[in-house]
């Protein structure tokens, strides 16, 4: 018996050795590829930060509408924030090549559930940056037009059309995702549906006096400007 | 631009007779049939020399009866050509309207072989013979190429041009003018010549209207430049809730023209006044008082909630002087000419930078010309006599700042006071 265990312990050690031996050759080129992808990744992001700081990107980035990318980047730079995810993209490629020594059959799958899923990624993006440029310039638009009409609650209101569609890219963006896609939904409809409702009751119901009044000191207030006004422009 | 297919055949015909000396084109639709030919009739019996001359009556009803009995006039005749001289699509504003009519007049007169075109763009009702001499005669006697218009108003009129226009073109072009922007002219063929060569050169793609580059061409181009005193032009009431859209729709060729000849103005040195023919006659009574408050309470309201977007096109001491100026109370309120001359410049060069929208940038001028004219009628108010001693300084002004502009021009990033 005592031979029989032996031998069944023998036979199970030779097993995990023969196992571990052939997962060796794996886990070499994945410390392998791992160590070649550094140097790699370290060059990219050289580059590309060079590259980067010559077009002055971050003051650009400001430019086109997005200072709030510095808020969120290292250091305060999207420079950085570019380089450095750069580089990682080149580590994680590095390590999902590594992995396919192991099970190629494993790997591939879960590479190609991650390409399929980059589209839907690359248009995430795109919708909230969009978004965001929208966002931005509608409600610079709805700022300086409610100025020119000498609104007090200009702000206010330029605010609320910056989230309004800051939101709406969101949740676009999340559907995109896949993320959650139906309790987006509903929040956004309740959302959504609440202001237009709460709106209308406002104008309907509740503040029907105080917009009455704001009407009336409008339409008062317009006609006898222009009536005594002789001034012109041109 | 192309005629009206009516109008065509008959453009051609005038084509194939002798060149007309003169193009008159009347742009103002509400006129009565005949009148336009009474008129250029009278203007011309007063002309030593008789004149061939093409009406174009921008209009597309009936067409008024050509004037050819020269014993009767001593003219030798005139002719109407009518035609829609616009494109006037719904989405143009009637001033963008208008102001596609110059190109097609212009392009009527190049085909006649005109020597001289004059453009009466205000409302008929007020034009009269001479008016349209004074357009007219210093190109056909005195050999000058641009006759610009002076109009008869009083204090608060005119204030785009006052407060910008004029002494803008003066201190950039050197030649100071009182309506560089017209609208009703007198152009030698000469400067048409040049005007169309400039628009060839611009492309068709997004070119400003000529309107805005006829005086610019003028006077950096060496012509003979005058003006003449027209009468008074009747005025439209101003619309203050779309005052911001005036602005946008005047200014944004305006600026566009200054990027365009860069490099022109910034070798003019100096402005000087050009010759003015004509008489002068007395200014009309300004009748109601201007709301100063509101105006005010525009230009605070104005400086409360647009630093975020002045930020991006004003350097930070003018910033800083604008915000002194919005606590300011209203006895004291007054904006200092260099002050005003730094802030236009600046928009112009922001225009040029594209450093927002343009069209955020053009509107958001509108709180601060508010404020200016706040301190405009407070400055008459106290001084009332002084109104051309007071747009003299701020031609001045204008004059003064002008290396301000061309140093920010040059480095925007390296010169930000």
């Amino acid at each position: 018996m005592w031979t029989q265990v032996g031998q069944a312990l023998s036979q199970s050690m030779t097993r995990m050795v023969s196992k571990f031996a052939s997962l060796l050759p794996g886990i070499m080129a994945l410390v392998i590829v791992l160590i070649l992808s550094l140097p790699v990744a370290w060059i990219l992001a050289v580059i590309l930060r060079r590259s980067l700081t010559g077009i002055d990107f971050d003051r650009r980035m400001a430019q086109w509408g997005f200072p709030s990318l510095a808020e969120w980047s290292p250091r305060k730079s999207p420079t950085l924030l570019v380089a450095r995810l750069a580089g990682w993209i080149v580590i994680i490629i590095g390590f999902l090549i590594g992995i396919s020594a192991f099970d190629a059959a494993l790997t591939s799958q879960l590479v190609y559930r991650l390409f399929d899923y980059m589209p839907n990624l690359l248009a995430a993006v795109l919708v909230l940056a969009a978004g965001t440029v929208i966002a931005r310039f509608l409600a610079r638009s709805v700022l300086i037009g409610a100025v020119n009409m000498n609104l007090q609650y200009a702000r206010l209101l330029s605010a609320g059309v910056k989230w309004l569609v800051t939101v709406l890219a969101v949740t676009m963006a999340l559907e995109h995702l896949g993320i959650g896609t139906g309790i987006i939904r509903l929040a956004f409809g309740i959302l959504f549906g609440g202001i237009v409702l709460a709106l209308a009751l406002a104008v309907g119901l509740g503040s029907k006096e105080l917009v009455s009044r704001s009407l009336e000191g409008e339409a008062i207030r317009r006609p006898t400007h222009d009536m005594q006004e002789p001034v012109s422009h041109l | 631009m192309e005629l009206d297919a009516a109008a065509q055949p008959r453009l051609e015909e005038f084509e194939r007779l002798t060149p007309a000396d003169l193009v008159i084109g009347i742009f103002d639709t509400d006129h009565q049939d005949g009148r336009p030919v009474e008129l250029v009739r009278d203007t011309l019996a007063g002309l030593p020399k008789t004149a061939r001359t093409v009406i174009v009556c921008n209009h597309s009803g009936p067409r008024p009866a050509d004037a050819s009995d020269p014993a009767a006039s001593g003219v030798e005749s005139i002719a109407v050509l009518q035609s829609s001289l616009s494109a006037g699509t719904a989405a143009e504003t009637p001033r963008q309207s208008l102001m596609q009519a110059y190109p097609a007049l212009f392009d009527i007169a190049k085909k006649l072989g005109a020597r001289a075109c004059a453009v009466v763009a205000s409302q008929f009702r007020a034009v009269t013979p001479q008016w349209i001499r004074g357009q007219i005669q210093p190109l056909l006697e005195l050999g000058f190429d641009l006759a610009a218009p002076i109009y008869t108003r009083h204090n608060l009129e005119g204030l785009l041009n006052r407060s910008i226009l004029s002494p803008l073109y003066g201190a950039l072009y050197g030649a100071q003018l009182r309506n560089p922007l017209g609208p009703d002219f007198g152009i030698s063929a000469r400067l048409l010549e040049s005007l169309a060569g400039a628009a060839a050169r611009r492309g068709h793609a997004n070119q400003p209207p000529p309107v805005a580059a006829i005086a610019s061409t003028a006077a950096s181009g060496g012509f003979q430049i005058c003006e003449s005193y027209l009468g008074s032009g009747t005025q439209p009431p101003t619309d203050w809730n779309n005052l911001s859209f005036l602005l946008a729709d005047i200014l944004g060729p305006v600026f566009a023209e200054v990027e365009r000849t860069a490099a022109a103005w910034q070798r003019i040195r100096g402005a000087h006044p050009v010759p003015a023919f004509g008489a002068p006659a007395a200014p009309p009574a300004e009748g109601g008082s201007v709301d100063v408050q509101r105006l005010i309470e525009s230009f605070q309201l104005g400086s409360q909630n647009l630093q975020d977007v002045w930020g991006l096109i004003l350097p930070p001491a003018t910033l800083f002087e604008l915000r002194k100026l919005s606590r300011l109370p209203a006895a004291q309120f007054r904006m200092p000419d260099d002050l005003w001359a730094r802030t236009v410049y600046d928009f112009a060069l922001g225009y040029h930078l594209r450093t927002i929208s343009r069209d955020h940038l053009l509107r958001s001028i509108t709180p601060l010309y508010l404020g200016w004219i706040a301190s405009y009628v407070l400055e008459l108010e106290s001084a009332p006599g002084n109104a051309e001693t007071r747009l003299e300084r701020l031609a001045r002004a204008y004059e003064t700042c002008k290396s301000y502009l061309v140093s920010r021009w040059r480095w925007p990033d390296r010169f930000n006071p």
